[in-house]
């Protein structure tokens, strides 16, 4: 008998919607089990809820379902980026200078200690020096999701929020420059070496200038009316995301640029406040679930000591760089403590930025993958958890009915 | 027999402030919990006065020490301004006057990690959060327990001035409340706020706050919330209707201005007080918050009737007869006729309809640095 043609076929095969839809709840899901169960981060939740759908496990989602979904994990990182940029009030590094002194060692410190942990290891210097760069940020995602789920602030906060905008954008810059000699080693004519790196950095940052001018520039026509203004950022933002895209520029740095240059140049404070709230929750579950199918378990027996050794450098080099001026920035060195165990936080997002990398060198692919999955893999469920501590210990949390 | 309540002897007529203040993010301006970070680095500093928490860790309230002129007590204000100011910058928070803030959502507050927040708190349930707003308390020594029960008495017939002088909390939890002080509105849900019992003599207060304590009412006079209270360990009456106002140096005016009233009520006022001038209080006291300058006085014992702005008018020509051209009576003056706190918020607020903008411009106010916008 002939099929009925009005059915199916099986399996019936599904656009890229249906797979938001399907991870959305089931990462939702998993976080509240999380939450309730265990007390720990929703996002442990949304993060497990990637790996095991993911196509490194059950392979639910598999690799082209991923790669369709690129689009909506460029967005959501954009609109991310974008919030954490607007959160940081740069002339604070202006009535507080030894601020930009503490991120510039937190961030210096943990790129050398990482890069000669990773070359004791034998790796080549380049690989160390785009691990390290990658080493350098800590997670945007788990800070905002941490910082916004437990209602955090105080100064552990605050300054938790300006070192991290301020530690993404030194490690996106740092690995587009690096893409430099990696061009020398693996391809070679001079207009790539150059060209590239000065087009990814200044083509980045000059688009992020002109997005946030005119921005302002409609903002300040169409008033401070919260609900207008939110409808005209979220449109800004997926045109900034898709002409980025275009350009070719560097996502994460432009559209991280665009936040913050939204609120340094915003001196008429026509820029209300934005709380992306559900919608926020929304793109970073599928930010957090998304990223988290790309981790990879078989890269971890092979890359654990170099996986601990990082995490230990990374942690040295941070808690170093934030106790040399805390003091004279005015943080007490119990705040410090906890301001350093919240910059540990990475997440799998890092490995998108070494999968951008790779992609225009595939050759270097796997050496990164080495080098960097376990750390990544370490840090995504041990330092959220302890970020989390960190603010409740710091009594920066909001606590239901204690506060 | 020891005294149950033993009134300090202090030096007639010094003064001194205690100043109730917001703390606000620079990010949306709403109220932020940095008061333990700001006490932290600040303690560290050398300074004049006290800077303590209060209820909720979005407040602070500093004191000044004690002073007999107007100019030094403005010193001290000014001086305790700068301090924290700068050190609320390193921090990036914003230090601000006004008598509530015009936004925040009360449910947001977090009660302060100490035992008489906590027992706040405990007591008063939802009450406390909400007692998020800013006063300016006033402090008038006195040299004996009989003299501070009179003047705090002879004092009620000014409260309406004073209120509507100092008013500036016309904005709460995000409306127009169309008060010109809508802080005293939270005063009014506390049990034991109010007017302190009709007594004159120290005696009396005693056996009054010995019958209340053993009846299990109270255990202090901090459990009294009254609009004027005496305040026995420091020898002083304190007054506390004022908003706090938007500038360190309107504090200082409107002290002086109570003290130079306190002078001449003791020494060539009506000596006669009675009950009966709490007959109009607290219609008045509601003139006062609602309209502000324009609020109607009401006299009961004469039948005079007046704006409250003629009846200040009235009263600094008065003391300045008295006791002479003091620089406070020209600048109570001046507020008659430029408008009160509340007034400018709402002006400021106009220019850009924004609760938000008008919080960053009080901040800039605060730091005296009004225009750099």
């Amino acid at each position: 008998m002939q099929e009925p043609f009005f059915l199916p076929s099986w399996p019936p095969s599904v656009e890229n919607f249906f797979w938001y839809g399907a991870l959305l709840l089931s990462a939702g899901i998993a976080g509240e089990l999380v939450e309730r169960w265990t007390r720990q981060p929703r996002m442990m939740g949304w993060v497990l809820a990637g790996i095991l759908l993911g196509p490194h496990v059950t392979g639910a989602i598999d690799v082209s379902a991923l790669a369709g979904m690129s689009s909506l994990i460029h967005l959501a990182m954009g609109v991310l980026l974008f919030e954490l940029g607007q959160r940081v009030d740069l002339s604070w590094l202006r009535s507080n200078p030894k601020l930009l002194g503490t991120s510039a060692l937190e961030s210096g410190l943990a790129f050398a200690l990482m890069f000669l942990v990773i070359q004791l290891f034998g790796k080549p210097p380049l690989v160390a020096a785009v691990a390290a760069a990658i080493g350098v940020s800590t997670s945007p995602a788990v800070v905002l999701a941490i910082t916004q789920d437990q209602r955090a602030q105080g100064q552990v906060t605050e300054r938790l929020l300006l070192l991290t905008a301020l530690n993404s954008i030194y490690a996106y810059i740092t690995v587009n420059i690096l893409i430099a000699p990696l061009a020398t080693e693996y391809r070679g004519d001079l207009v790539t070496i150059l060209g590239h790196p000065a087009y990814l950095v200044f083509g980045s940052l000059a688009f992020a200038a002109i997005m946030a001018r005119s921005t302002l520039e409609i903002l300040r026509l169409l008033g401070r009316r919260e609900e207008t203004q939110f409808l005209a950022i979220i449109a800004m933002l997926i045109v900034a995301v898709w002409i980025s895209i275009a350009l070719r520029l560097s996502v994460p740095l432009a559209l991280l640029g665009f936040g913050t240059m939204m609120r340094t140049f915003d001196r008429g404070r026509h820029f209300v406040w934005l709380n992306f709230g559900r919608l926020g929750r929304i793109f970073l579950i599928l930010l957090f679930s998304s990223t988290a199918a790309y981790l990879d378990f078989t890269f971890v027996p092979a890359g654990i000591g170099i996986g601990l050794a990082i995490v230990v450098a990374r942690f040295v080099g941070k808690t170093a760089g934030v106790f040399a001026l805390a003091r004279p920035s005015g943080l007490p060195y119990r705040k410090a403590w906890f301001l350093s165990l919240g910059l540990m936080p990475k997440s799998a997002l890092a490995i998108i930025l070494v999968n951008q990398t790779a992609m225009l060198y595939p050759e270097f692919r796997p050496l990164m993958a080495t080098v960097m999955m376990s750390a990544i893999l370490i840090l995504e469920f041990a330092a959220a958890p302890i970020m989390q501590l960190a603010l409740i210990y710091s009594k920066e949390a909001f606590e239901e009915g204690k506060n | 027999m020891p005294t149950v309540l033993e009134f300090k002897e202090s030096e007639m007529f010094s003064m001194g402030v205690e100043l109730e203040l917001q703390l606000v993010n620079t990010r949306d301006h709403n109220l932020t919990a940095a008061a333990p970070d700001l006490l932290a680095i600040v303690k560290e500093k050398a300074h004049t006065g006290d800077i303590k928490p209060e209820i909720t860790q979005s407040m602070i309230e500093v004191s000044t020490g004690i002073h007999k002129t107007h100019r030094s007590l403005l010193a001290e204000l000014r001086s305790i301004r700068t301090l924290l100011v700068t050190e609320a910058r390193v921090l990036n928070v914003g230090v601000s006057g006004g008598g509530a803030h015009p936004f925040q959502h009360w449910s947001e507050r977090r009660i302060s990690d100490r035992p008489r927040a906590r027992h706040v708190s405990g007591l008063y349930g939802y009450l406390a959060k909400q007692f998020t707003v800013f006063g300016q308390h006033i402090h008038i020594g006195c040299a004996k327990g009989d003299d501070a029960l009179f003047l705090l008495h002879s004092m009620a017939r000014y409260m309406p001035q004073l209120i509507a002088l100092s008013a500036g909390s016309p904005y709460y939890q995000g409306v127009d409340t169309a008060f010109d002080s809508s802080r005293l509105n939270s005063v009014f849900a506390f049990p034991l706020s109010g007017r302190a019992p009709f007594v004159l003599h120290w005696n009396e207060f005693e056996a009054y706050f010995e019958r209340m304590r053993t009846a299990g009412i109270v255990e202090s006079m901090k459990d009294f919330y009254w609009d004027v209270r005496p305040k026995p360990e420091y020898g002083t009456i304190e007054i506390r209707v004022c908003d706090t106002p938007l500038t360190v140096d309107r504090a200082a005016t409107l002290t002086a201005y109570v003290q130079g009233l306190c002078r001449w009520l003791l020494s060539q006022g009506p000596r006669d007080v009675t009950e009966e001038i709490y007959l109009a209080y607290t219609y008045n006291r509601f003139q006062a918050c609602r309209f502000g300058l324009e609020g109607e006085f009401v006299d009961v014992a004469t039948g005079m009737r007046r704006t409250i702005a003629e009846d200040i008018l009235a009263t600094t020509e008065t003391v300045r007869r008295a006791l002479g051209n003091e620089a406070a009576l020209y600048e109570v003056e001046e507020i008659v006729s430029n408008g009160n706190e509340a007034r400018w918020m709402r002006e400021q607020y106009a220019v850009n309809r924004s609760l938000p903008d008008l919080m960053w411009r009080q901040v800039l106010r605060f730091r005296g640095e009004e225009g750099k916008t």
